[in-house]
Order: structure tokens, then sequence, then C-alpha cells
């Protein structure tokens, strides 16, 4: 456990500074800016934490499910990541009320749009409250099931919850993928209603768990040279970076794929999207993209020295991490305009979400053992040999 | 039989001796170690003192060609070579390019990581390696490691070898000869080869044939096959003429196919002059338009005299007469219209532009066959 230490305690309250003053400035923002680009922000960070957690929560129950050894002792990590997903949900559920603001559906002209009324089965207030109302059940229960079953398995060593663990990893997959898909459909691609994709469920989908594995990449580091984890080997890191390197590249795939088809059916309610995404002031930001989510972590990960060098693979889970914020920027942002906002309002509800973000990470990163000690596979975990 | 050593083979039962005897042995530079195993031995390529492949860094090099030539490849075909716009795209579309640049990248790699791995790294093609001969060999394929120490030199010394390997824990120790062959690709052995291809291909060929006939196999793209529109001079139920293809509404007129507004070449010239420039393109295009229609009958240089027999027995009009050149642009264009004489009417097979285009034409090559000094200069 991390004992106090004068570093330690002076980085928590710089951490806590930093969250009071995005606090206040995220309250001038709500008065001062636009309530439209004010609940931008907050649906733009809320789902910044709210994927990183998912998205560790899903590679848990991934190495679950192919019942994997390599990751056994790294596991704390992740289970300790998806503890914003409590967070992001109630972060999510103060943004409801940004609903009637930012999403153009709920206006009262939608009554008179004849693709919005076609629509109004799956998007009304009602249900949408419903869907979310689901989603953050079923993430709760899962979270709690995975993360507080493996602390209690701490102490009571008991093999049955290994098994349990894996016989539910599979029906959690399923809910998990319609979850992100509901995730997406309302509350990214509802902000344009008009237009619809059938693959942005799976482009959120490799966003969070491309995301989530460099999450877990840094985690895992900064445990690793603050000493925490002293048996983890480059072995366990090497594999973690070939799993990273293997989802940038479908990150990638989803999302060429998704754009190409769009691109060449050019039907002008699809295409439209893409036009206001990729022309004009935005265009430089589209280019970031494939920049920070594919090509500088596919570099940097492609060769098996760069995944055993532990600068190399920060490196790589940075830019993946910034990629994805920019993509979440680039997929919300343009709805305020032709021009991309990144003002003080932005700057000051960042400090606030990342600070309440690494708050939750830093107090979870002191929860139970650093290595899943009760695990009965842990042993064949740290005797794995790449 | 050769006298000579090829390796001394050492014999194991357990994995973490052999990688243990590898390590020791290795700093002695006995000779090359080499290592047997019927299945993969975690660190046992690093206890042997294998170089990391370079394998990984080839793929690299031959994966970013791949991608590079696709790209210039459909640069090349769709911008320069066959210009030719679809579903209204720029020409150089790239990302229309990047699936075949992918699958081009991904063909490439696999490819150089296959042949490079067989042919250039482990020295493919290799007859019966010496090893396969020795008595350690039904060992090693069922539950044995081996490690042995190659000879790389004429000052090999196999004792020290043999002893190295016992007193690392070699169960037992065999030293393989180098074989005394002399044809290591035998005639027999080709033709047999070449046998047993043939007898592949004709096994697979006519048990495909016999499966076919068995199992019917829907033909492919079926849909893009057998759709639901009518072909040209197809039968057709629906219209009341029994025909597929529909006459064109009546009135309809065609694109530089206007009616004449005049009955004879003299009421053309008094109301028509030619609207084209003159410029080389279309110099060039009544070029093309008189060697298609005109010169046959009334010669390449317009005087008369046809590229046709003579027992044709007609009387063209010979441009460089003087009566003719002195008619104006709107009679030609009149007689191609309507036709004279002998000859027919133009007016379905050239539009206007060509007729115009045409007269041009015939006036260059009177100027041609009637010079002035000045065109001389």
């Amino acid at each position: 456990m991390s004992a106090t230490t004068p570093r330690s305690s002076l980085v928590r309250n710089l951490l806590v500074a930093l969250t009071l003053i995005g606090a206040a400035g995220t309250a001038g923002a709500y008065f001062i800016s636009s309530r439209e680009r004010f609940w931008v922000n907050w649906l733009l960070w809320t789902l910044f934490l709210l994927t990183l957690g998912l998205g560790n929560l899903f590679l848990v129950a991934l190495e679950r499910m192919v019942g994997a050894h390599w990751s056994v002792p790294m596991r704390r990590v992740p289970e300790r990541i998806a503890s914003l997903i409590p967070l992001a949900i109630v972060l999510l559920l103060i943004g409801f009320f940004g609903v009637p603001v930012i999403f153009p559906w709920t206006y009262p002209a939608a009554a008179h749009n004849p693709i919005l009324v076609a629509k109004t089965a799956w998007l009304n207030l009602p249900f949408f409250a419903i869907r979310l109302a689901v989603c953050a059940v079923v993430w709760m229960l899962f979270y709690r099931f995975y993360v507080r079953g493996s602390l209690r398995q701490d102490e009571s060593k008991d093999p049955a919850f290994t098994l349990r663990a894996r016989r539910l990893a599979p029906p959690f997959m399923v809910v998990f993928f319609f979850s992100v898909t509901v995730l997406a459909f309302d509350w990214i691609s509802g902000l344009e209603p008009e237009w619809y994709s059938d693959m942005f469920g799976v482009y959120l989908f490799a966003g969070t768990f491309i995301s989530g594995i460099a999450a877990m990449l840094l985690g895992v580091l900064s445990l690793v040279r603050r000493g925490r984890l002293p048996e983890v080997q480059t072995k366990h890191v090497y594999n973690l970076g070939s799993l990273a390197l293997a989802f940038t590249v479908f990150f990638a795939y989803i999302g060429f794929a998704q754009y190409m088809l769009i691109w060449y059916a050019n039907l002008p309610e699809e295409v439209i999207w893409f036009k206001h995404r990729t022309e004009g002031a935005w265009q430089p930001v589209a280019w970031l993209l494939p920049l920070l989510h594919f090509f500088i972590p596919f570099f940097l990960l492609i060769g098996s020295l760069g995944k055993k060098h532990p600068a190399t693979l920060r490196l790589a889970a940075l830019s993946i991490l910034l990629g994805h914020f920019v993509d979440l920027y680039w997929l919300i942002f343009p709805v305020l305009g032709p021009q991309p906002l990144f003002g003080w309002p932005e700057l000051a509800m960042a400090s606030l979400f990342l600070g309440l973000g690494s708050l939750q990470i830093r107090r979870a990163m002191g929860r139970g053992a650093d290595m899943p000690v009760g695990d009965p596979l842990l042993s064949r975990g740290l005797e794995w040999q790449l | 039989m050769s006298s000579a050593t090829f390796a001394v083979l050492g014999l194991f039962s357990d994995a973490h001796k052999i990688v243990d005897a590898a390590n020791q042995i290795r700093p002695r530079k006995l000779g090359r170690l080499e290592a047997y195993t019927p299945y993969p031995v975690h660190g046992l390529h690093r206890a042997i003192g294998l170089a990391p492949s370079r394998l990984g860094r080839l793929v690299m090099l031959m994966g970013v060609i791949g991608a590079g030539l696709a790209l210039l490849f459909e640069w090349w075909v769709s911008a320069v070579d066959y210009p030719l716009v679809t579903s209204g795209k720029a020409l150089f579309s790239w990302q229309a390019f990047v699936p075949v640049m992918f699958e081009v990248t991904v063909l490439f790699a696999t490819f150089t990581a296959g042949l490079a791995m067989l042919f250039a790294l482990n020295k493919l093609p290799f007859f019966g390696h010496p090893v396969l001969h020795s008595k350690a060999i039904k060992g090693i394929t069922r539950d044995k490691l081996a490690l042995s120490i190659e000879a790389t030199s004429e000052a090999f010394d196999a004792e020290a070898a043999r002893q190295a390997l016992l007193d690392n824990g070699a169960e037992s120790v065999e030293i393989v000869p180098v074989p005394a062959w002399d044809r290591p690709l035998s005639l027999v052995g080709l033709l047999r080869t070449i046998a047993a291809i043939v007898a592949a291909c004709l096994v697979a060929g006519v048990g495909l044939f016999a499966a076919e006939k068995l199992i019917p196999i829907l033909p492919p793209m079926i849909h893009m096959h057998e759709q639901p529109k009518l072909n040209a001079f197809q039968g057709s139920a629906f219209f009341a003429d029994g025909r597929g293809m529909r006459p064109a509404v009546a009135g309809t007129v065609a694109r530089g196919h206007l009616p004449p507004a005049f009955a004879t070449p003299e009421e053309a010239a008094a109301l028509l002059s030619n609207p084209l420039p003159l410029t080389q393109s279309i110099a060039e295009r009544g070029h093309k338009v008189f060697g298609d229609h005109c010169a046959i009958c009334h010669g390449l240089v317009g005087d008369g005299v046809p590229l046709l027999s003579r027992a044709y027995g007609g009387k063209p009009g010979n441009f460089l007469s003087n009566e003719i050149r002195a008619r104006p642009d709107g009679h030609y264009f009149g007689v191609l219209m309507l036709g004279k004489n002998a000859m027919p009417s133009y007016a379905a097979d050239l539009d206007e532009n060509d007729r115009w285009a045409a007269v041009h034409y015939i006036r260059i090559l009177q100027r041609a066959q009637n010079a002035k000094d000045e065109d001389l200069r």
C-alpha cells in the first residue's frame, strides 16, 4: 500500500487544487459561456472517463472469458481504473439535465422534421432515460461483481469465484456490446439525429477498448516504476503492448471502414456528418486522429524492442489516450459550429474532470493488494513464459 | 563412409537441463550450437546463442514497399493512364485506394515472411539433414531433447565436445558423421516427385468434377447475372408493340442534328456560314471526318480521284477545280446534309460540328494545292 510520503501527499494536494480550480471554472462556464458549450463539454469529459472505465472493465472480463494467465498479475490495475465507472455514471446522470439543451430531437422544432418524427419511437425522453438507467445498472452490477469479488478473493482465496467470473463473462460481453452501442447512438450520434451509421457502436467500442488498454498500460508501468509490482516482468508488459498494437489496427480498420463506406456511397444525409468533420477548420483535427490513434502507436509498438521498453510503451499509450480524447472531441464538438472551440471553459472542465478522475484512480490504487493474491491463476501468470 | 564429423549430439530428457547445458557450453566455443526438440523450449534460443531474427525488419520493409507500389499503381491506372471519373469522385481518390494498399501490404508482408523464412533464413531446399540419419532421431521426434555441437572448421575437437556434453548432464552422446552424398537429388526421386504431383492433380480434378455432378452448386453472383431488366432487342409483353426497346418520343432532336432549314445547297449557301473558328483541333477533326467519309470518293487530297475502283463509275466532284472552290462554305454544308447526284446525305452520320470541321479541312486542301507566294515564306 502506498504510505503517505511527503511527495504523494503533495501530488494529492495538487490534484485537489486542480479539481477545485476546475470546479470554479466550470461554475463560471455554466453562467458565462453558452449552455450548449457547457453541456457539450460535460458530455465530452464524462464520456472520456466513462469509456476509460468501461474499457478496463471489458479487459477484466476478457481475461476471465478467455482464461488468460499472463495478465493475472496485472489485473488489479484495470480493476482499479474501472472505478471510474461509478464516478462517470454520476456525471452522466447529471448530464441528463443537458439533454434538452444539446440534443436537437428534444427541441420543439423536431415535431416538424419528418426524419426525426420517424425516429420518435427511439428518440423520446422516457425511453432515453430508461436506456440510460438500464445501462447504468448493468455497468454497476458487473463492476461490483468483478472488482469487489476480486478484492474479496484476496482474503477468502476462494477458487469458486474465478469459475463464477469466467461463466459470467460471455453474457457480460453481449450486454456490454449492446450497452456501448446504446451509449454511442444515444449520447454521440444523437447529437446529430438525422445522421446514422450502423457501425458507430463498434467504432466507439474500438475506441473504448484501445484507450482502456492504453490506460492499463500507463497504470501498470507507473506501479512497476514505483516498485509496487516487483514480479511483473518485461514479458507481461510486452504482451500488453502486443494487445495494444493489435487493437490500434482494429480501431484504424473500423474507423476507416466507417469513413470509406459513407464516402463511397455519398448519400447526402450520411456524408454531411463527415463533411462537417473533415473540411475547413476541422480538417487538421481529423488528420490528428489517424496520426495519434494509429500511426504513432503502430510504429512505436511494431518492433519487439518497442514493446519491451517502458518509455516507448508509455509514449504509445499517451498517444492513444490523447487520440481517444481527440476522437471524442472530433465526434462531439462539431455540433457547436465549424470552428473547433478550445478556450478557458474547455480547460476549466478538463481540469475538473481529469482531477476528479485522477483522484478516483489514486484512491482505488490504495485498495486491496497490488496483485490479485487470492486468484488461483496468479502463480501460473507469474510463471508464464513468452 | 566418411570419417569427418558433422556434429556431436547429446541427448537430454529434461527441458531445464538442456537449457542449462547450452548456457554452460556456449562460452567454450567448441562449435556451432544447435538444438533439436520435439516441442518448443522456452529460453533455449537464447541459450544456444541464436541471434534475433532479421525477418521482422524484412517484413516491415516489404510491407511498406507493397503499400507504396499499390498506391503508385492505383494512381497511375486511375489518374494517368486511363482517367475515368467514377461516381463523381476525384481521379486520385486515396480513400478508394486504401483497401487495395492494405491488401497488397499484407500480400507482400506475408509472402516475404514465408518465403524469406524458408529460403533465405532457413536455407531451404535442404535435402536430408544429417541428424535425420542419426540413431537419436527416433528419440528426438518423441520425448528426447538433443543439443548438438556442429563442426565449423577442420580443427573441431569431437572428443572435447563429447566430454563437454557428458559433463553437463547429457544422458548419451552420439557422433554424427558427415553423410557421404554424391547426388542429393536423384533422377528417380525427381521423377517420383513429378509423378506424385501429376497424380495429385488428377485425383483432385476428377474428384472435383465428380463432386460437382453429385452436388449441384449454384452459380456464384447469381444476383448480378440475372437482373430484372430488359436487354437490347429483348421482347416484352409489357409494351403494346411487344418490344423492349422504346422508340424516341415524337419530335425528339438529337444534339447537333437539327433538321435542315433549307431545301437546296444554294439556299444553304445563302443562309449559313461556318461558325467554327479554324483551330488546330478543329482542323484535325476535319481531317479525320474527311478521311473517314469523303476521301473514299473525293480522294485523299480532294482532287475527285476516288480511292475506290474506277469501275464504280461515279464522277465525284473535284474540290480543287475553280468551279467548286468558288462555292461558299454553306454550299458544302448543304451538300453534306442533302446529298448530290450519286452522293447520299450524310446528315445521320455527321453532326453539325463534324460537317463544319470537314468544310474547314476541304478549304485547307484547296489552299494547299493552290498555294500563294506568301504561304511559302
